[in-house]
């Protein structure tokens, strides 16, 4: 995970006589007296301003291109010289790190350390307090390398520590979804999912939509949309549309990087290629996907481009267009204009509903709209 | 939406683009808008908490801190949506804007606030559990010797010195890295502007002094009645200012939190602003500010990311950034708004440039005619060109012309009942927008929108419909880009291997010109500001007028070299092939054969006509491919897809 790489882990006090100061660091000699009085005040004295209430803050200070994120943690007893113990374990990265997944591991380890004093004065205590350097210098070495941490402090304390990946919002998944794997399957570890994602995992295979999939793996419809938005937020899937020879398909920019990436390249070729077939080649699938143009249906491009798709099953070239957003799908959007006052106002004719949400809806199939809407003298259709 | 409904109504047709997205504007309202504003000095009398807003309320000064007091382990559910993997907590309400600053007191705030004098003139950005604080702070040379007036007669040491002082917003802690940019340059920019007024006539001194006043003031009374109030609170009866902000608050108190602080920050730096509402209900629709601190320095300021919005989506700053780099002389600048009415919103001390230019642009007219028609010089035109679409004041399109190929954009909003079918409405009456809308369902050129009807004033208003549509960003324009992909030969059909393809890398490696490098239209930068015709290198081939001398042979077969051989053989077999002149053709514009060039782009660098391509298009058809789609350059602002 290099992704948030730790630069460097602090252990700053206030001392009863000497003030503020950076008592541990790893790597040592990392920072400076004058980073640490520029910052100090922000990173040590400021829970003396809140009265001694234990506080927890994290901050990240933008001074000298690095972010420091601290926990100061104030502990109040009359045992201590100043009536109030005053520490703070932190981490320094580069400025430009998002800082989101180690905050919340110097929240927690602010926890372990208020804890280990609470119980057994870990931290007043000189001796056990030199034990820090260690520990810092283990988390420092395995936070960067794997990740995670395990540490044994005592006989009941145990750092336990793992940078979790930030990500981001699913899309709300609609039964018209059709979700479809990003990696092969046979990577997805069955075990480690919920029973309705185990359930249903099965049904998943870039074709069925979410209603489909919902109906056959007998799983209630909102279940299958939130297990499926659940695989989606951790990339395990993503989303196409349902597939039709009947559907229109056009090219965006992206297609491009067919020609200018030599991984997708490899990747698409040997993706849409028939099972048992000689790798298609590139000028083949480029033409076929070139060969969507709006008003081209899919049936229309086998028939135009018969050659081409000799070795490329068409289903998965299109599937593998949109995972890659090389093509995107034409939806059809019918809108009712009717200059009639009496008639009631278009449920579901105003613009706002494709064809693959209507046919979902009311369960007509995608002629039979087409034909009634054909009938309809008031009705426009949009392709966008 | 409180903000479309009466009283802000000024730019109706604006609005009404807005209301499409409603949702989608207060979900990222929320994230886009900093939740307080605070003014923060440090002096000899230490740090000072001059000015916050909101107000705390008394509750919440005594309970937050111990409110505060929580489980470590507590995972930050307040708003922070990204670290709620499956929306499992979302039901728990988030802490509204408001408590989010409220738990920080006033003298929290100064200590953590205030910096120290060398942490001056840089970004300052702080995060505290759920909210981040940005400001800038800035440094006050204080030179004595305008303190040591004659006509003073008070002791100079009794003058409490300010040395620094900062204008803080705070955001949410998850907001985009790009507003928290933004929010850091209005501190910045609101600093120079004080730090100015400071050096001409104290300002900054004085309203501190008023202010600090008055706290000391609700301070003093507090401590005899025994209520804890919030100074800020107290300060409203006697203070004209503080009723100001009052009246402000109730009138406005339903308007999204940006505007409401950037309101506030405008009435309190300027105490008496002529044209307050205008200022507000701008800023509701646009995401621009502009203040005139002390009634004297003009501070502007717009939020990019507020003002450019395709679909609900909003365009990043740096992706606005980066298309502006882009921006060629073949380019057009369209108006978003009227000519009046832009020139009506210009601040009078504006360019005359930005005059002439607003006044001779035309969505027909590309930059380098334009440059022709507004006798100004090709860089300006790109800068004020630049500045207008950072504004929100223009697009960049390719210029309206016959052969152009329109169809509806992805985000287009098709619906029925949408505000724009309305304003669609009473621009073009006799007209409706769904079914203008559904003719370009299929990619349509002008020519042939233009066909059915005949008569040429219909004509005039045919275009205006395109123009209108294409300001809204309902359409998107289709360009011609054509790649070379030699049908592989027999024997090693399929797999690539790695000295094959992509001609890309290996074209881009030679000295040929690559149209890509000559950074034609970087309008930020003026020293990689080549205007060389981009054909220069090969364009020797065409001083020899036709005639198949060995000179022209021999370049051909130059331009060729870059070529595998079994790609040279393939092209050698067309045969077109067989003709000098089109082979030569075909190699000089070999190296715009990789699908990065579209062909207005290919007519407008080799100074050739669209017939002329296409013919050659036609006859080395069987390694070219050819495909349509929008220019990933402009298409930023028709439909920002990915």
């Amino acid at each position: 995970m290099g992704m948030s790489r730790i630069e460097c882990i602090f252990f700053s006090e206030f001392h009863p006589t000497l003030g503020p100061k950076i008592t541990y660091q790893v790597p040592e000699e990392y920072i400076s007296r004058e980073l640490f009085d520029t910052v100090q005040n922000k990173l040590i004295t400021v829970y003396v301003h809140l009265d001694n209430y234990i506080i927890s803050l994290l901050m990240d200070q933008t001074a000298m291109e690095k972010k420091l994120i601290g926990c100061p943690v104030c502990i109040e007893h009359k045992k201590y010289s100043r009536n109030a113990l005053l520490f703070n374990l932190g981490l320094v990265c580069d400025a430009r790190t998002k800082t989101c997944a180690l905050e919340l591991i110097v929240k927690k380890l602010s926890g372990y350390l208020t804890t280990l004093e609470l119980e057994s004065g870990f931290i007043s205590n000189e001796e056990s307090k030199q034990k820090l350097l260690p520990i810092m210098s283990t988390l420092l070495e395995e936070l960067n390398a794997t990740g995670a941490c395990t540490l044994p402090i005592d006989e009941s304390n145990t750092i336990n520590l793992k940078l979790i990946e930030q990500r981001r919002d699913p899309l709300i998944v609609q039964e018209y979804d059709v979700p479809v794997f990003t990696q092969c399957k046979d990577h997805f570890i069955k075990s480690q999912w919920d029973l309705t994602t185990q359930q249903i995992l099965a049904y998943i295979d870039g074709f069925r939509h979410i209603q489909k999939i919902s109906a056959e793996a007998d799983v209630e419809l909102n279940l299958v949309r939130i297990a499926v938005q659940n695989l989606l937020y951790y990339g395990v899937v993503t989303l196409v549309s349902i597939f039709q020879y009947s559907n229109v398909y056009c090219t965006t920019p992206k297609v491009q990087s067919l020609i200018d990436d030599r991984s997708i390249q490899a990747e698409c070729l040997s993706y849409v290629t028939k099972q048992g077939q000689k790798r298609a080649c590139l000028r083949d699938v480029f033409q076929l996907y070139c060969g969507l143009t709006p008003g081209t249906t899919v049936r229309d491009l086998c028939s135009r481009y018969s050659q081409q798709v000799q070795r490329v099953d068409e289903r998965r070239l299109i599937q593998y267009g949109l995972m890659k957003a090389l093509i995107r799908r034409l939806q059809k959007y019918p809108v009712k204009v009717t200059r009639d006052e009496r008639s009631r106002p278009p449920r579901l004719y105003t613009g706002c509903h494709s064809y693959d949400e209507i046919c979902c809806k009311t369960g007509m199939s995608y002629k039979e709209l087409d034909e009634r809407l054909e009938n309809d003298p008031n009705i426009i259709v949009c392709w966008k | 939406m409180y903000i479309h409904s009466s009283s802000f109504d000024l730019q109706g047709e604006r609005k009404s683009m807005y209301k499409q997205s409603e949702n989608s504007f207060f979900k990222c309202g929320e994230k886009t808008s900093p939740i307080s504003v605070i003014l923060v000095t440090s002096g000899s009398r230490g740090n000072k908490l001059l000015f916050r807003y909101p107000f705390q309320r008394v509750a919440d000064c005594t309970s937050s801190l111990t409110t505060k007091q929580r489980s470590p382990y507590a995972l930050n559910t307040t708003g922070d949506v990204l670290e709620d993997p499956d929306g499992d907590s979302r039901e728990q309400t988030p802490l509204t804007d408001e408590q989010l600053v409220a738990g920080f007191s006033d003298i929290i705030l100064a200590t953590i606030l205030a910096t120290k004098s060398d942490m001056c003139g840089k970004k300052f950005e702080l995060k505290i559990d759920n909210v981040r604080f940005v400001g800038h702070p800035t440094l006050l040379q204080h030179p004595h010797t305008i303190q040591v007036s004659k006509t003073d007669p008070s002791p100079k040491r009794e003058m409490p010195t300010m040395i620094l002082f900062s204008v803080v917003f705070a955001l949410r802690a998850n907001a985009d890295p790009s507003v928290i940019s933004c929010m850091h340059n209005l501190s910045r920019r609101i600093a120079i502007a004080l730090q100015h007024e400071e050096r001409r006539c104290q300002y900054l001194t004085r309203e501190a002094k008023l202010m600090l006043a008055m706290q000391d003031e609700v301070t003093n009374m507090t401590e005899t009645d025994g209520s804890p109030q919030s100074p800020f609170r107290q300060i409203l009866p006697k203070c004209k200012l503080a009723r100001d902000l009052k009246e402000a608050y109730d009138r406005f108190v339903k308007t999204p939190y940006k505007i409401m602080y950037l309101w506030i920050v405008s009435l309190f730096l300027q105490c008496r602003c002529n044209n307050r509402v205008c200022c507000v209900s701008s800023l509701c629709t646009t995401g621009v500010v502009r203040l005139h601190i002390n009634n004297w320095l003009e501070v502007s300021f717009c939020l990019p990311h507020k003002i450019h919005r395709v679909g609900g989506n909003h365009v990043p700053p740096e992706a606005l950034e980066r298309s502006l780099k882009a921006i060629r002389p073949y380019h057009a600048l369209l108006l978003l708004d009227s000519e009046k009415a832009l020139l009506a919103q210009l601040p009078l001390d504006c360019s005359p440039a930005l005059v002439r230019l607003i006044k001779t642009c035309s969505a027909v007219k590309n930059l380098q005619q334009l440059a022709q028609d507004a006798d100004l010089n090709l860089l300006q035109i790109f800068q004020i060109a630049a500045h207008l679409v950072y504004w929100g004041k223009a697009i960049i399109v390719y210029p309206l012309c016959e052969n152009n190929v329109y169809m509806l954009s992805p985000h287009a909003n098709i619906s029925l009942y949408s505000p724009l079918a309305e304003g669609f409405g009473q621009q073009f009456p006799s007209h409706d927008l769904p079914s203008m809308l559904a003719k370009f369902s299929l990619p349509l050129s002008l020519s042939e929108f233009r066909n059915p009807l005949d008569a040429s004033v219909q004509e005039a208003q045919l275009i205006q419909m395109v123009v209108w549509m294409l300001q809204r960003r309902l359409l998107i324009q289709l360009h011609t880009y054509v790649c070379l992909l030699v049908p592989p030969s027999e024997e090693e059909p399929g797999l690539l291997r790695d000295e094959e393809l992509p001609l890309v890398a290996r074209v881009g490696g030679r000295s040929l010109s690559t149209p890509s490098a000559l950074s034609f239209g970087s309008p930020t930068s003026s020293d990689d500001m080549t205007l060389t015709s981009p054909s220069m290198d090969n364009s020797s081939a065409e001083l020899l007028p036709g005639g198949d001398s060995p000179l022209n042979r021999r370049m051909t077969e130059t331009l060729l070299a870059s070529l595998t051989e079994h790609e040279r053989q393939v092209i050698l077999n067309i045969p077109a092939a067989q003709s000098p002149e089109d082979l030569r053709m075909f190699a000089r514009l070999l190296h715009y054969f990789r699908g990065h060039h579209h062909l207005e782009e290919i007519m407008y660098n080799e100074n050739m006509r669209r017939s002329q391509l296409k013919t050659l298009f036609d006859k080395f058809r069987s390694v070219l491919v050819v495909t349509n789609h929008e220019d990933p350059v402009i298409s930023l602002f028709q439909s920002p897809l990915g």
